[in-house]
């Protein structure tokens, strides 16, 4: 293999030295003159309508600059799909805690706070549904009365259902009637906060030529200004977005945020305006996981081949389809074959805060339920459980779910590279417990451009409109400085906004650095392509007699004859081509599956129930790492987020009136370093055909199995199977006790009404 | 999130002058960690701020083998925790300080902010009762004692009057063959407010069998941290068995009167007292027994993390 001038090194991040010493500037950086605070008033109830909304006397406090209610806005409804089903702010009705209603814009934060206390506002309660399992329900309390009218609602299924995903292939009765054993088992996932450690920030100023510019705290800011065009009913060319440094998102910040409001605020006062939300609002307002209830039936036979599966999950969406339930749905298989099955995924509405996305949302709550239920299987057949799994692995060739060809993968090396670091199959002391797990996802993919200039100085500047996320813009830096065969730091990469950079789609999904990255590296392979012709032009010898490397354009016979891409670039600046630009842009990119296997040691102590995660083992497929020191950093982080929702992560709700019982960090509890023991990362690469340099999708699988995973070791420590996250000592130690667990058999067929198609 | 006049004083009497002037309207900081918390959740919202932070003479530790130890009120957590005095002699008490927060928090919090604050959680106060701390209290009449068991009315309220203000904590000096083992239990090994904390403190006659003198302080059980007195008087002048033990770790239990939160139910943190006050007996006596234990070991002890 040739040596490579930036692929597969372990480079620093090309803003590591701004971010460590603290100069990096994120939204709630900016400053400007004149500039106002925003602060919110948000609703007291579960569901209620507003009789009385009066802001006299908020506007009558000396230092508020505007007051703003949902009438301010156009009466325009907006949504995070196809389904438009939400208001930026209510008009007259409320649907959860914590839901917007009106927001001050004053010279400090203080007086803005104090302003919003002298809102006077007057609700009358209506009937509150927090429960899933009874929104479901056809007779249930209904969150949205005119939910059908919804543009967007294309779902018949009565009850609050507000999404129906469904996947069927064979004959599953016949299936279940033919296999040798059938296991049925009900799983629960918890609510959960992203966890991001910076807050949504956002500053909004009407510019002298009247367009809108919003500095934001975003994943996706091309997505920001469409929603903003959209609630405020402005033509989009009219807002810029400027995605400032991104202190972790998630998922939480694809979308709009609460963009609008300091915007709308702006537009009233003709002052900047400034929204930082408190570490509070980052839980109650912000949209989270909600719970998710999963009921899989397997049958097998007594060889261990899986035969068939039937899924039915609820997803509970809160007030708003904030986010779907997207991946709820394919991923009940789990990576293995499994010829007949029906797969039913629901979302429902419930008064509560609206649903957000979290890294593949839905899927780690899938995997959680699914690679516990692989665990039960086998055991129930008296199969090792690394066995069956190995025996039932989806191959190369395999018709997925979606109908797509499964290509080459390393799902099999990632399993294997675990056992052999493991030493599997392996006995564990007393209380001692290993437990496995298995994930896939998918090499996101969706609208991506880049273009490449190359500077009269030989350095090559690199514009994208995505944001960097976990030192993505190192890695697409690096796919163009190896792509031109110069250093990692002759490559510019420079701050970057809406009217700036080309479209391109958000940063999440595990789509950077496989579908962005690609477009990074066509236009590097279009600038370098109009080098070598002017070289070659130059030169007087063909293109292919040429090679681009360690900045500059040589003849590869050994001929001395080369110039330096700073000639070049300057030459081209008088040549018939004009200055040396790469452009590239894409809509899609072919199906690249992700695979990885992950495994955890723990100690049980049997007297308190307390977990101890004492070793974790974790092997991803990536294909080509374009910087290992960050690939198995986003690895680690991954996993302890997952590791986190296994123990500790709880948004704890109020069962009566959906309101957020832990909205901090004191009592949300993230696990910290200390309670991490060394996390063993192991990368597989098995190249994809068309990622960059054969690079796979990094970022979303290492946060699905360490629930399960967990949950598997602990039923190999002390022989309970717990089937509800988290696994608080509290929650184990009834296990051990043989306590019932709350989460038990969802008969789904009764929860939706019995002429209901699509059960 | 409300406004407030900053006040400082350099001196015990300037404070105590000052609290007196503005009396329910003023609220004392120390370090502040449990004030800016507070303030900004809109909890707390006084006119006046006396920051007591500066007087020198209240951040003293003395230690002698005759009087004991002395700790000003704004003797930092951090300083419990490495303080080489009191890490051989209150061990239980650097083990809990180094179970508390993360070491910036323990840095700026003071142990006199920690009792007032009277937190049934707060981390020192276990250990604090099961080494009988008395407290020192200033106020405009002068200045009056009351033992730390007497402090606390209720989930943070204290005897104090306003006006007053704590200045020091005095801890007898350890009796010989004593052992002492804080454990705390909380999801996370660091930076979490206790679940539960069990401190006991226990000494023997020279022979060392029969037990001369036993404190156990329980923590975020009861409105207020309590000792275990009913575990207590089981083990008091007696011969120490395990089955004795094990009965004090029952009766403890029955001592306790937790309350369910969003740390656990009210059942569970029952049933850990007996399993926790177990735990801290056997390791005190056997340090009481001669096998000291290594602080390091106690820490970990301390900080045992329970998700
Ligand atoms: C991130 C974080 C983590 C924390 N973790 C823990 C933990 O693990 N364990 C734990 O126990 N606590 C914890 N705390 C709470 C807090 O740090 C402690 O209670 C600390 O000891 C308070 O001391 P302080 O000096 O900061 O008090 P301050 O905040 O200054 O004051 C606290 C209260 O005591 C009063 N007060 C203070 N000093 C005196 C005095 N001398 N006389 C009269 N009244 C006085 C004040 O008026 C106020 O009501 C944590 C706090 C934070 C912010």
């Amino acid at each position: 293999m040739p040596e490579h001038i930036a692929l597969g090194k372990s480079l620093p991040r090309v803003d590591a030295m701004e971010k460590i010493t603290g100069k990096a500037t994120y939204a709630s950086d900016v400053y400007l003159p004149g500039m106002l605070m925003c602060k919110l008033l948000t609703s007291t109830e579960s569901h209620a309508r507003i009789v009385r909304l009066d802001t006299t006397r908020a506007e009558a406090l000396p230092g508020v600059r505007a007051v703003i209610t949902g009438n301010d806005y156009p009466d325009i409804r907006f949504g995070s799909g196809a389904l438009r089903d939400r208001r930026i702010m209510a008009t007259d009705e409320v649907f959860y805690i914590g839901e917007a209603v009106a927001a001050v814009a004053a010279d400090d934060e203080i007086t803005a706070q104090e302003a919003v206390e002298l809102i006077d506002v007057e609700y009358q309660p209506l009937p509150v549904v927090v429960d899933p399992l009874q929104a479901i329900r056809d007779d249930a309390v209904p969150v949205h009365e005119d939910l059908e009218s919804f543009e967007g609602y294309g779902f018949a299924g009565g009850g609050n259902n507000c999404t129906l995903l469904d996947a069927d292939r064979g004959d599953v009765v016949q299936a279940f009637q033919d296999a040798d054993q059938t296991i049925e088992e009900t799983y629960q996932s918890q609510p959960i906060n992203q966890g991001f450690l910076e807050p949504m920030a956002c500053v909004a100023n009407v510019e002298p030529n009247g367009r809108l510019t919003v500095w934001a705290s975003t994943q996706g800011p091309y997505q920001v200004r469409a929603q903003l065009a959209s609630v405020l009913d402005i033509p989009l060319s009219r807002i810029k977005v400027i995605a400032m440094e991104l202190g972790g998102g998630f998922g939480a910040k694809l979308r709009l945020a609460f963009e609008a409001f300091p915007a709308m605020l702006a537009m009233k006062s003709g002052r900047p305006v400034k929204l930082i939300n408190t570490r509070e609002e980052a839980f109650t307002l912000n949209g989270p996981r909600l719970e998710t209830n999963i009921r899989l039936k397997t049958g097998v036979m007594n060889d261990g081949r899986i035969v068939a599966r039937e899924a039915y999950s609820i997803f509970d969406v809160g007030a708003y389809l904030g986010a779907g339930p997207n991946a709820g749905v394919g991923h009940a298989l789990g990576p293995y074959k499994i010829p007949n099955f029906k797969l039913r995924s629901y979302g429902v509405y419930t008064n509560k805060i609206y649903v957000g996305s979290y890294r593949a949302s839905g899927v780690a709550d899938m995997t959680f339920a699914v690679e516990s239920h692989m665990d039960s299987v086998a055991h129930q057949l008296g199969i090792d459980p690394l066995d069956f799994r190995s025996m039932n692995a989806v191959e190369e060739g395999d018709i997925s779910v979606s109908g797509a060809r499964l290509p080459r993968n390393g799902l099999r090396e990632t399993l294997q590279a675990v056992k052999d670091r493991l030493g599997l199959p392996k006995k564990m002391g007393e209380a001692r417990g290993l437990g496995i797990a298995m994930g896939e996802w998918r090499s996101g993919s969706g609208p991506s451009t880049a273009a490449i200039s190359v500077n009269e100085d030989g350095t090559i500047s690199m514009l994208t409109g995505s944001v960097d996320i976990s030192g993505s813009d190192t890695s697409m830096a690096q796919i163009a400085a190896e792509t031109l065969g110069v250093t990692l730091d002759q490559v510019v990469v420079p701050k970057r906004d809406t009217d700036m950079a080309p479209f391109t789609g958000p940063s999440g999904g595990s789509r950077i650095v496989y579908s962005q990255g690609k477009a990074v590296q066509m236009a590097a392979e279009d600038a370098r392509n109009k080098l070598m012709a002017l070289a070659s032009d130059r030169l007087g010898v063909p293109p292919d007699a040429l090679a681009c490397e360690n900045g500059k354009v040589y003849v590869q016979d050994n001929t001395p004859q080369e110039l330096t891409l700073a000639q070049l670039a300057r030459m081209s600046l008088t040549s018939p081509q004009g200055p040396i630009v790469g452009n590239a842009s894409l809509s899609s990119m072919p199906f690249a599956p992700v695979y990885n296997t992950q495994a955890a040691e723990v100690l049980v102590d049997r007297e308190t129930g307390r977990v101890t995660l004492t070793r974790f083992v974790q092997a991803q497929d990536v294909g080509v790492a374009i910087n290992p020191m960050s690939v198995v950093g986003q690895l680690e982080g991954g996993a302890v987020q997952g590791i986190g929702r296994a123990l500790s992560e709880e948004l704890q709700i109020d069962s009566e009136t959906g309101r957020v019982l832990n909205p901090s960090l004191a009592t949300y509890l993230m696990p910290l370093a200390v309670d991490m023991p060394e996390i063993e990362t192991i990368l597989i690469n098995v190249p994809t055909d068309d990622g960059p340099f054969g690079a796979r999708a990094v970022a979303e699988p290492p946060g699905f199995g360490p629930p399960a995973a967990i949950a598997n070791a602990i039923y190999d420590a002390v022989g309970v199977r717990i089937k509800e996250l988290p696994f608080t000592a509290e929650r184990v130690l009834a296990a051990i006790k043989g306590q019932q667990p709350k989460a038990g058999f969802i008969d789904i067929e009764a929860l939706l009404s019995g002429e209901n198609p699509l059960v | 999130m409300a406004r407030f006049e900053y006040l400082e004083a350099r001196t015990l009497r300037q404070a105590i002058s000052l609290l007196q002037r503005h009396g329910d309207e003023a609220r004392i900081v120390a370090g502040s960690t449990d004030f800016l918390v507070r303030w900004r959740q809109g909890v707390w919202q006084p006119k006046y701020v006396v920051n007591i932070g500066r007087i020198a003479s209240l951040r003293r530790i003395s230690y002698s083998r005759r009087l004991g130890l002395r700790l000003g009120a704004l003797v930092s957590v951090r300083d419990l925790e490495t303080h080489p005095q009191i890490q051989s002699n209150y061990s239980a008490l650097s083990a809990a300080a180094a179970s508390f927060a993360g070491v910036q928090v323990r840095n700026l919090a003071t142990v006199g902010g920690n009792v007032c604050n009277a937190s049934p959680a707060g981390d020192t106060l276990p250990a604090l009762l099961a080494f009988d701390a008395q407290c020192k209290i200033a106020g405009p009449e002068g200045d009056r004692w009351v033992a730390l068991s007497e402090f606390f009315t209720g989930p943070g309220r204290t005897v104090l009057q306003t006006g007053e203000i704590l200045t020091e904590l005095r801890l007898p000096p350890p009796l010989p063959n004593t052992g002492s083992l804080y454990i705390k239990h909380s999801p996370r090994g660091a930076m979490d407010i206790a679940t539960l904390g069990v401190a006991s403190v226990i000494s023997l006659e020279g022979s060392g069998r029969v037990c001369r003198n036993l404190r156990i302080g329980l923590g975020a059980v009861a409105p207020t941290p309590i000792r275990a007195s009913s575990a207590e008087s089981l083990l008091w002048g007696r011969e120490v068995t395990p089955e004795l033990i094990t009965s004090a770790a029952q009766a403890a239990k029955a001592d306790a009167k937790p309350i369910g939160d969003v740390r656990g139910s009210a059942e569970h943190r029952q049933d850990m007292v007996a399993v926790l006050t177990q735990r801290t007996l056997d390791r005190a006596l056997d340090m009481a027994r001669g096998n000291p234990m290594a602080f390091e070991m106690q820490r970990q002890f301390a900080i045992q993390a329970a998700f």
